[in-house]
C-alpha cells in the first residue's frame, strides 16, 4: 500500500493520470455526438439495436483507448528515466518489481475508469435513444468487461516495453507500429495472429456482434499475465548498469 | 580493526574487459575512505557493485556484517549513496523528491528539511528539480544520500559541477560527518587535493587493480621507499599510476 501511495506521488505533473481519464471523456463524447448525428443510419443497419450500440461505436473508442494506453505507458516510465530517478530507486531499500506492479495497477485502474466513463455514456444512449425495450444492461456490462479484458494485453505489453527503453520514442514507435499492424491483421482468421496484443484489442471492434468470444478472452488473459510476468522478472533480474 | 565494508577479491568482467580485478577493500568504521584512480580505473563499478547496481563476476563483500544480495534491503537501508550523477524526478520539486526517498526509508517528515539544510538547498526546495542548475542538482543528489543520516555513505565524485565555494562547503560537510554521527564514508574524486584534505584512508585503483590501500602516512612511507616524491598526494598518486602503467606496458610487450 505504501509503494502504491509513493507511486501515485511520483505521477504528479506527468500527465499519466489525466491522459486516460481524458480518453474516457473523449470516448464518451464521441459516442454521444456520433449517435446523435447518425442515429437513423445506425438504427437502420441490419443488426440488433444492442449490437449497433456496442459494435458500431466501439471502433473509434477503441482507437482512443489504444493511444491512451500507449501514451500513458510511455510516460509512466519516462519519468523514471528522465532524471535518472530509476537509478536511485535501485539503490534504495524497495522492491523494484513492486514498483513495476504498482505502475501496472495504476494504469489498469485508470483504463478501467476510462472504460467505465465510456460505457456510462453508452448506457445513457441505450436507455434514451434505442427503441423501447431493446436496451439490455447485462449485454452492455458483458461487452464493457470484454473490451476491457481485450485491451489489457496492450497495456501489459506497453508497460513491459517502456520499462526496458530509456528513450521514450522507442516504445511509442513500437506502439504506433503495433496499432498499424494490428489494424491490418485484425480481420485475419489465422489463429496465430492472436499472439499480437494489438490484434486482440481490435477483435471486439471488428466483430459484428456484441457477444464476447471466449477464445479471445482466454488468449487476452494469458497474454496479459505473460507480459506482466516477464516485466516483473526483468525488473527483478536485469539490474541497472 | 573494526571494518564497516570489506570486499573479498571483488571482480567485474564485461566480455573481454576486466573492469575490476580482485579488489579487496577494508573500510574502517567511522572513517573517510578516499577512493582514487584515473578515469576508467573501476571506481564507479566497484561502488555500483556495493550498491547492487551491477552484479560481481567473482568475489563477495560484507557491509556492516551483512551479505549482498541476501540482505539487500537491510544493507541498502544503511547506505546513503550518490553515484556518477544526480538522480531525481524531473517533474517533482527538490522537496518532493526527498519526500519520495523519505517515504521509502520510512523516516520522519523533519528529515527532509534536515537534509535540505545540510546541503544548503532549503531556499530552493520548492523549485522543480528540472529547473535546478547543475550544482543544485548535485546538492539535491547529496541531500538524497544524506537523508536520515545513514551510517554509511557511498559518494562517487560528489563535488562534480559545484563552484569552489560549493566544493569547500560540501568538503567540510563530508569531513564533519564521522564526528557528527559516526558515519563511514567511501568517497571517490578526481580532485586529489580534496581527498588529501578529508580522507583518513586511501585506496588507489588502476586498470581495475588495487595498487595501494592504507593511511596517508603509510602511502607517504611507501612512496619514499619506492623513491618517489612524497610531498603531496597528487605526486604520489601519479608516480604510482605511472609505475603501474609502465609495468603493464612491459608485460604486454613480453
Amino acid at each position: 500500500m505504501n509503494a502504491l501511495a509513493i507511486e501515485l506521488r511520483k505521477e504528479k505533473r506527468t500527465g499519466v493520470i489525466p491522459v486516460l481519464l481524458v480518453v474516457g471523456v473523449l470516448g464518451a463524447a464521441y459516442a454521444f455526438v456520433n449517435f446523435m448525428l447518425r442515429k437513423d443510419t445506425l438504427l437502420n443497419l441490419p443488426l440488433a439495436p444492442m449490437d449497433v450500440l456496442l459494435t458500431q461505436l466501439y471502433g473509434m473508442i477503441m482507437i482512443l483507448n489504444m493511444f491512451g494506453i500507449v501514451v500513458a505507458a510511455c510516460m509512466v516510465y519516462n519519468m523514471e528515466f528522465k532524471g535518472n530517478a530509476v537509478k536511485k530507486m535501485y539503490m534504495l531499500p524497495m522492491s523494484v518489481p513492486g514498483m513495476y506492479l504498482c505502475k501496472f495497477l495504476i494504469l489498469t485502474v485508470l483504463l478501467l475508469a476510462a472504460v467505465a466513463i465510456q460505457n456510462l455514456a453508452l448506457m445513457k444512449i441505450g436507455t434514451t435513444e434505442l427503441p423501447q425495450g431493446t436496451f439490455e444492461l447485462g449485454t452492455l456490462v458483458r461487452f464493457a468487461a470484454y473490451s476491457f479484458i481485450t485491451a489489457m494485453p496492450v497495456l501489459s505489453f506497453m508497460i513491459l516495453l517502456s520499462s526496458r527503453f530509456e528513450n521514450m520514442w522507442v516504445p511509442l514507435g513500437i506502439g504506433v507500429a503495433g496499432f498499424l499492424s494490428g489494424m491490418a491483421l485484425a480481420n485475419s482468421k489465422v489463429a496465430l495472429l492472436m499472439i499480437h496484443p494489438f490484434v486482440m484489442m481490435l477483435k471486439p471492434a471488428v466483430a459484428m456482434s456484441a457477444q464476447p468470444d471466449s477464445t479471445v478472452i482466454l488468449v487476452s488473459l494469458v497474454e496479459t499475465i505473460l507480459f506482466l510476468g516477464a516485466g516483473l522478472w526483468m525488473a527483478k533480474h536485469l539490474r541497472y548498469e | 580493526m573494526d571494518t564497516m565494508i570489506t570486499t573479498e577479491q571483488l571482480t567485474k568482467k564485461y566480455k573481454n574487459f576486466t573492469s575490476v580485478n580482485s579488489v579487496s577493500l577494508h573500510i574502517r568504521k567511522g572513517s573517510i575512505y578516499g577512493f582514487l584512480g584515473p578515469n576508467g580505473a573501476g571506481k564507479s563499478t566497484t561502488m555500483k557493485m556495493l550498491l547492487g547496481l551491477t552484479a560481481p563476476t567473482k568475489g563477495s563483500f560484507i557491509i556492516d556484517g551483512k551479505h549482498f544480495p541476501n540482505d539487500r534491503m537491510a544493507v541498502l537501508r544503511e547506505i546513503g549513496s550518490f553515484i556518477e550523477s544526480p538522480s531525481f524526478y524531473a517533474n517533482l520539486t527538490g522537496r518532493e523528491n526527498l519526500d519520495i526517498i523519505r517515504r521509502i526509508l520510512k523516516l520522519p517528515e523533519s528529515s527532509v528539511e534536515d537534509a535540505l539544510e545540510l546541503v544548503g538547498l532549503t531556499e530552493f526546495g520548492g523549485r522543480l528539480a528540472k529547473n535546478y542548475s547543475l550544482g543544485m542538482k548535485q546538492r539535491l543528489g547529496l541531500a538524497g544520500a544524506l537523508l536520515g543520516r545513514p551510517p554509511i555513505l557511498i559518494l562517487d565524485e560528489p563535488t562534480n559541477g559545484l563552484d569552489p565555494s560549493g566544493i569547500h562547503e560540501i568538503r567540510n560537510l563530508i569531513k564533519s560527518l564521522p564526528e557528527l554521527y559516526d558515519c563511514t564514508v567511501l568517497i571517490s574524486s578526481h580532485m586529489l587535493s580534496e581527498i588529501e584534505l578529508m580522507a583518513d584512508d586511501i585506496g588507489i585503483l588502476n586498470h581495475g587493480r588495487l595498487l595501494f590501500e592504507g593511511s596517508l602516512d603509510e602511502l607517504r612511507q611507501s612512496a619514499l621507499q619506492a623513491g618517489f616524491s612524497s610531498d603531496n598526494l597528487e605526486e604520489m598518486f601519479l608516480s604510482l599510476i605511472e609505475k603501474d602503467n609502465a609495468a603493464r606496458k612491459q608485460r604486454a610487450q613480453l
